[in-house]
Formats: structure tokens, sequence, C-alpha cells
């Protein structure tokens, strides 16, 4: 891959990649340190065949590798590790129904139901697809995905109807 | 928790998947959408996803790609030039365990033959190789300048070993 066909892929990846990190991770900092390093790692390795869908697929699954290595990692008391809207009001309205639908169900999901929903329900990626990416079995991601799915709804349904009584 | 999953949800993932839902389905579909907890299930989550995802991606700020190619370049090349100097520092390695293993031989030798080192040390000050006397005009004791000669080459020598072996690229 040449450099001017990198920033064509980069342009039409990094904002999936990133918003998959973000929301998986739930810290925006951290999401931005692991798509450079995605990048980074992907154009240092021998690329796969088969165009840019294998390309995008095998970018993920080095994001997937690199957020399992950060939540091994002993967590430290550091700046960096907390969330940002700590630190700042997000700008930009439009991000305020998923932020407090979305956000807070999220929140109460483990990281690799958030992981295989996101994977699953935002990117639209099979279970074959999954399995490649995050190195699980098909039929555990089947089994996984459904009770998360079921578990995510519930609480989305419980967050839209409190926000509709509030209303 | 049973795992049971819906006939109809290949069809619908497949119409929230290509966004068809749900202009594009039929009204068997939708009807049965309305009664099905499973189906239901997934178009809100997969709805509530999609529209999370479109959101993220137009706030994601993502920096240039040239400055990630710059960088991969040199990962790269450093990655390779650490390929190349493998073999160098094993070199190096090797180096400093045959040097170890030598002066550990030499010492091993001396203290088997009654340590004379010792005896070196008390003829040290009286010797005539530092009364500074030309070297032609008296007896030099040969076996001490060949010692400090050894002892100045291997302190330098270890040094250079010691520096070699310690060193990064």
């Amino acid at each position: 891959m040449d450099s001017d066909a990198f920033a064509g892929f980069y342009q039409r990846s990094a904002p999936a990649l990133r918003s998959y990190l973000e929301r998986v991770s739930g810290n925006a900092a951290l999401a931005d340190d692991l798509t450079q390093e995605s990048y980074l790692r992907f154009l240092c390795a021998t690329c796969p065949e088969g165009g840019e869908v294998n390309y995008r697929r095998y970018l993920f699954r080095i994001a997937t590798n690199l957020l399992r290595d950060h939540w091994r990692r002993p967590k430290l008391a550091c700046i960096e590790d907390v969330p940002e809207q700590l630190l700042a009001a997000r700008d930009g309205l439009s991000r305020i129904d998923s932020q407090s639908v979305l956000d807070p169900a999220l929140a109460r999901m483990r990281p690799r139901e958030r992981q295989l929903l996101w994977l699953a329900h935002a990117e639209g990626y099979s279970h074959r697809e999954i399995s490649e990416i995050t190195g699980l079995s098909t039929a555990g991601i089947r089994l996984l995905l459904f009770r998360a799915r079921r578990k995510i709804a519930r609480l989305l349904r419980q967050r839209i109807g409190a926000d509709r009584g509030r209303a | 928790m049973t795992f049971r999953s819906c006939g109809c949800e290949n069809e619908l993932a497949r119409a929230l998947r290509d966004g068809h839902w749900p202009e594009g389905c039929g009204p068997e579909l939708r009807a049965h959408v309305d009664t099905c907890g499973s189906c239901s299930d997934l178009v809100l989550v997969t709805r509530t996803f999609q529209q999370a995802r479109s959101e993220s991606e137009q706030t994601a700020p993502c920096g240039p790609p040239s400055l990630l190619w710059w960088r991969a370049q040199l990962r790269r090349r450093d990655a390779a030039a650490e390929r190349v100097s493998r073999p160098v520092t094993i070199a190096e390695l090797f180096a400093l365990f045959v040097y170890g293993f030598v002066g550990v031989v030499l010492v091993a030798s001396e203290y088997r033959h009654g340590l004379r080192w010792a005896s070196w040390w008390s003829q040290l000050a009286p010797s005539r190789a530092f009364h500074f006397l030309p070297v032609g005009a008296a007896q030099v004791d040969w076996n001490l300048l060949l010692f400090i000669s050894s002892s100045g080459a291997l302190a330098l020598l270890s040094g250079l070993v010691v520096y070699l072996a310690s060193e990064k690229p």
C-alpha cells in the first residue's frame, strides 16, 4: 500500500475505528491513542489479501487486540485514565440522544459485551467476521451476543421510559 | 436465560444493515416485529447503535494520515536496523562470555599454582622498574613489566567489551 492509497483508506476507516474504540473503552483519549497505534501496526505488518474489506477487518482485529492488552495491564491512577467527559463538556447537540440513552446502558455492560454489540450492530459484521476479529468461536459469539442484546435492550427501554417520564 | 433465535432474525438483520427498515420491508415483517420480543430487541439495539455510530463518526477527530505514514516508516526502519544489529549483539555477548570465562580460568589456574601474585606485589615496591633508569643501563625485571602491561591491556579491553555489550542502538 502506498502513501496515497493509505490516505484514502485512512479517511474512510479512521472515524469508524475511533468510534468503536471510544464506545467500547468509554475513554476518548485512549481511543485516540489506540487508533493511532492500530494504524501504525497495520502499516508495519504485512497487509492481508482481498482489498479494503479485509484491510478493515484486519485493522479492527489489531484494535481489538490492543484493547485487550490495555485491559490486561495493571491499572494506574493517571490523568489519562479519567474519562474525557469528566474533564470537559462534549460539543455537538447531535450527541445528546446517544449520550443520554446508549452511553449509560453501555456503561453497565461488560467490555466484551460492548465490543460484540458494537461490531455486530454498529459495524454490521457477521458472526464469522466477529470471530476473526476477536478470536472467539462463532457459537460462543452467537450466545454472548444474544444475551448482551437482550440485556442492553432492557437497559435501553428503561432509559427511554425514564426519559419519557421526565418529559 | 434460554437461547431461542427467531426465524425472521436474519431477514430483519439484513434489512437493518442495508437501511431498508422499516419502509423497505413488508407489512408481515413489521407486524411480526411488534409481537416478537427477540426481533423488537434487534431493531431497538441495531438502530440505536447505528445512530450512535453515525454521530460518533461525524465528531471523531482523526489526525493527518501523512503523519502516521511517516511514523510507520520510522518504525519500520528501526525494526529493520534492530534485525540487522541482532547478530552483532549476540557476538558481543558471546565475546563477553568468553572474556569472563578466560578470566575465571586464569584466576583458577593461578590459585592452583599457589597464588604467586602476593609475592609479586611484595616485590613491586623495591623493583628496579620504578627507578626510572634508562632501559639499557640497568637490569629490568621483565616479568614485572609484562605483568603491568598485560594488566593495563586487560583493563582497557574489559572497558571496551563492557561498553560494546551494554551499548543500545
